[in-house]
């Protein structure tokens, strides 16, 4: 297929990941604003800006520790995720550019998977934090995740399997690896600042990922941070551990074949490889997983520039005709 | 629960100096309108006003839209659709079939042969400063013979009705759109009134992306089977992206821009995933100046380095080939009747609208004097831009526009003010007479095709006579019936 559109198809799987990422993140926060104790709600907020590495709006968070001032602490933080037009990380600007992205590739997508997303892009257009407020954020965004989860099972039911269809699950899960990984590694960051007990903030985690009942089934309803770390990682059980994730884009990789230049579409296959056998195989014995999550990290950024020279800005000098 | 009451044409105006394209001067509905005419007349307002909310929320949902120049960047924007479809009869379209056809033919050969031997100047039948003086006459084009003797595959042209019957506006052959609106909005319309489609046996307009597809296929340089087809596009902030994409997809062709083609030793290739891979055929949606910088204007970022070169080589199909802008020049156009008597030796079917060229001097002065009747256009411009309807201009306007005039006669021409024919719309629940014309597709392969339909375009501001979309104008379906 034409380079181009490979890597607009690579792209909106990458921002709808993304969008939907970060909705999930959202959802869990502002319910937490019903009922959970101010701590946790301050280090949820750390724990995201933290993952995306981003500065909160007037540089830190400072909590004083009084319920109105969370309140509206938190209205400004989700207003700067969810909406802000110059934060190119909020859902807002993932899911345009997602959308996008679809608008130009529309032809290589089913008009299904358009309209899915258009119907969604209408919905958001006009809306602002303060809408959303009012009546209930953590549905609104249920709602938006929904959509996108829908989104992709419109696609699973109706996009051709080819090239393109690869190109986008291979964006969809080395963003989403990525983004796992960050949020550990916020995670376990954010805990060493932290003195207290910490138990409700893994949990929590559990809940990003729709792991709470496998984690409950696996192990016990006791949290303990090494068992949680384990499952989200290493589960192959569960559709959105780090294992999985990786597995699929190595499988993915494989499928696509080898583009115009085999030496440099191996070495993306490789390293591919190297990132599950490292959860595989080094996970499980390893001390340092913070070191190792490091690295799957790297990893990622270097299998995105490959693929991305390796399938998408080639020189078209040294490249065959076909 | 009481019924709400049935639609009527009770408050419609029926105008004697205009044509009504749904009733005859008497107020009786035409033949093939009856039963349209019953259908209206039977909904209550309420489900007029659905059918009506129902086709546009398709074109918002679908994301049929296209971008005004001069907006925030990139704006999408949808086009109105009004509903009510806009009949024509079987025996009128043979009538205009046969007339495009033969508009085409002429067109086609007028081309080839300007860009030739110009004989039809050396017969004195065209002055040659009207085709040489033409800023669409491509020099770089002389010497060269089209594949096939076709210049212009996709014709979009414009045809307008009043009482003396349908006149040719315009025609369009460098890149002319709205093909995908046609589509659309007989998609949108028959989905919302199924059983008056159902029983109106409407001729089909959905298949012209397999006619296209027949021409292009017939005018590949190599001789096999499948060429491989791309459609290239300025990108994604140019006016018709969505007719691009669409029309990509009919075509199962890939959607190029100028920066996934490269020309190496004559011929072109795009940029795969899997490697460089040739192109046979390009359906071009992009401009002659900005095609290739090579060849015409060296800053153009959309083009392709080289193409001009590939293409006379006969490597590569251009649709439609560079240089066809000077057989759609304003100019030349007053001739495209003489052209038909010409080449043909026929007497043209469809008739031009009455033109006086400004460059020549005593129709200049016919036009400075009439400027509050006329309509004057720049020769070189479209999409309704720099116009002066002269009866519904102020006064200060039309002195603005006279000073234009005067420096730089050769760049306009003037036309009557044609009372255009119009067509029932739904304007705030009610029906109301607005002013229509029709842009039908001709394809030229190595045959003609044309699908029985049109984009059918409609002046939605009450009086105006503007129908184009980038200026407050809309679309609606339009049926041509099985006789």
């Amino acid at each position: 297929m034409l380079a181009r559109s490979a890597q607009g198809l690579y792209w909106m799987g990458r921002y709808l990941e993304r969008a939907e990422h970060l909705c999930r993140l959202l959802r869990l926060q502002t319910e937490a604003l019903v009922d959970r104790p101010i701590r946790e709600i301050h280090f949820g907020w750390s724990r995201i800006y933290r993952s995306m590495n981003r500065q909160p709006p007037g540089g830190s968070l400072d909590f004083s520790g009084s319920d109105d001032f969370t309140l509206a602490d938190s209205y400004t933080l989700a207003d700067d995720l969810t909406f802000e037009r110059i934060n190119p990380g909020s859902v807002w600007n993932c899911f345009a550019q997602g959308r996008e992205n679809a608008r130009q590739m529309r032809h290589c997508i089913s008009a299904e998977m358009w309209t899915c997303l258009n119907l969604t892009y209408l919905r958001l257009q006009n809306l602002e934090v303060f809408d959303i407020w009012r009546p209930s954020p953590e549905s609104f965004y249920a709602e938006t995740a929904g959509n996108i989860d829908t989104f992709i099972g419109v696609a699973e039911a109706t996009m051709y399997r080819d090239e393109g269809w690869s190109f986008m699950q291979l964006g969809r899960y080395i963003e989403r690896s990525q983004l796992s990984v960050s949020l550990l590694l916020a995670q376990l960051d954010e805990e060493k600042l932290t003195d207290e007990e910490t138990d409700e903030d893994w949990a929590s985690l559990l809940r990003v990922r729709h792991a709470i009942e496998a984690y409950n089934r696996t192990y016990s309803v006791e949290v303990h941070p090494n068992q949680v770390l384990d499952l989200l990682v290493t589960d192959p059980l569960l559709p959105s551990s780090l294992c999985r994730c990786l597995d699929i884009a190595a499988s993915e990789l494989a499928s696509i074949g080898h583009g115009p230049n085999a030496p440099a579409s191996g070495a993306a296959q490789r390293l591919a490889g190297r990132m599950v056998a490292l959860i595989n195989y080094d996970w499980p014995d390893r001390e340092d997983h913070r070191a190792l999550l490091e690295q799957v990290s790297k990893y990622c950024r270097e299998l995105h520039d490959l693929v991305t020279a390796t399938y998408f800005d080639y020189s078209a000098e040294d490249s065959p005709v076909r | 629960m009481q019924k709400s009451t049935a639609m009527d044409f009770n408050r419609y105006s029926l105008d004697p100096s205009t044509y009504d394209e749904m009733f005859l001067p008497n107020g009786e509905p035409r033949e093939h309108s009856r039963r349209l005419h019953e259908t209206l007349t039977n909904l209550s307002a309420e489900d007029l006003g659905n059918i009506q909310e129902r086709v546009t929320r398709s074109f918002s949902n679908e994301g049929i839209s296209f971008t005004v120049y001069g907006d925030e960047e990139g704006a999408e924007r949808i086009i109105p659709v009004d509903c009510i479809p806009r009949v024509l009869s079987g025996a009128e379209w043979q009538h205009l079939e046969s007339g495009l056809t033969q508009r085409l033919g002429a067109l086609n050969m007028f081309l080839e042969d300007v860009y030739n031997e110009a004989r039809i100047i050396a017969d004195g039948v065209i002055p040659v400063d009207v085709v040489l003086g033409c800023p669409q006459y491509r020099v770089e084009m002389r010497g060269f013979s089209a594949p096939h003797g076709v210049w212009v595959t996709i014709c979009g042209t414009d045809i307008v009705r009043t009482n003396d019957g349908f006149r040719v506006l315009e025609d369009n052959l460098r890149v002319p759109s709205g093909v995908s609106y046609m589509i659309a909005n007989r998609k949108a319309v028959k989905a919302s009134l199924r059983i008056l489609y159902r029983g109106s046996q409407v001729r089909e307009v959905e298949n012209y992306g397999r006619l296209l597809l027949d021409c292009l296929r017939e005018l590949a340089p190599r001789d096999y089977s499948d060429p491989t087809i791309a459609l290239l596009t300025p990108g994604v902030y140019n006016s018709s992206f969505y007719e691009h994409m669409f029309l990509a997809r009919e075509l199962g062709a890939e959607l190029v821009e100028g920066r996934d083609l490269l020309v190496n030793n004559g011929f072109v290739y795009m940029r795969t995933t899997d490697g460089l891979r040739r192109v046979d055929v390009i359906y071009r949606r992009v401009n002659d100046e900005f095609l290739d910088p090579l060849a015409f204007r060296p800053d153009s970022m959309l083009g392709v380095p080289g193409l001009l070169h590939a293409y006379k080589l006969g490597n590569v199909t251009l649709a439609n080939a560079p240089g066809t802008g000077v057989a759609d020049d304003k100019s030349v156009y007053a001739y495209v009747p003489d052209m038909i008597r010409y080449y043909l030796s026929e007497e043209p079917i469809l008739a031009n609208v009455e033109t006086y060229l400004c460059r020549r001097p005593d129709e200049l002065e016919y036009t400075l004097d009439n400027l509050d009747k006329l309509v004057v256009k720049r020769v070189g411009e479209s999409g309704g831009y720099g116009m002066l309807v002269g009866p519904h201009a102020t006064p200060q306007e039309r002195d603005e526009y006279a000073k234009q005039v005067r420096a730089n006669p050769a760049d306009f021409i003037s036309q009557p003010t044609l009372a255009l024919s119009r067509a029932p719309c739904l304007i705030e629940g009610d029906f109301e007479p607005r002013h229509v014309d029709l842009r039908p597709f001709v394809l030229r392969g190595r045959e003609t095709r044309i699908v029985p339909g049109a984009f059918c375009r409609v002046a939605l501001r009450r009086g105006s006579l503007v129908v184009n979309s980038s200026q407050g104008g809309g679309g609606k379906d339009l049926w041509v019936l099985e006789d």
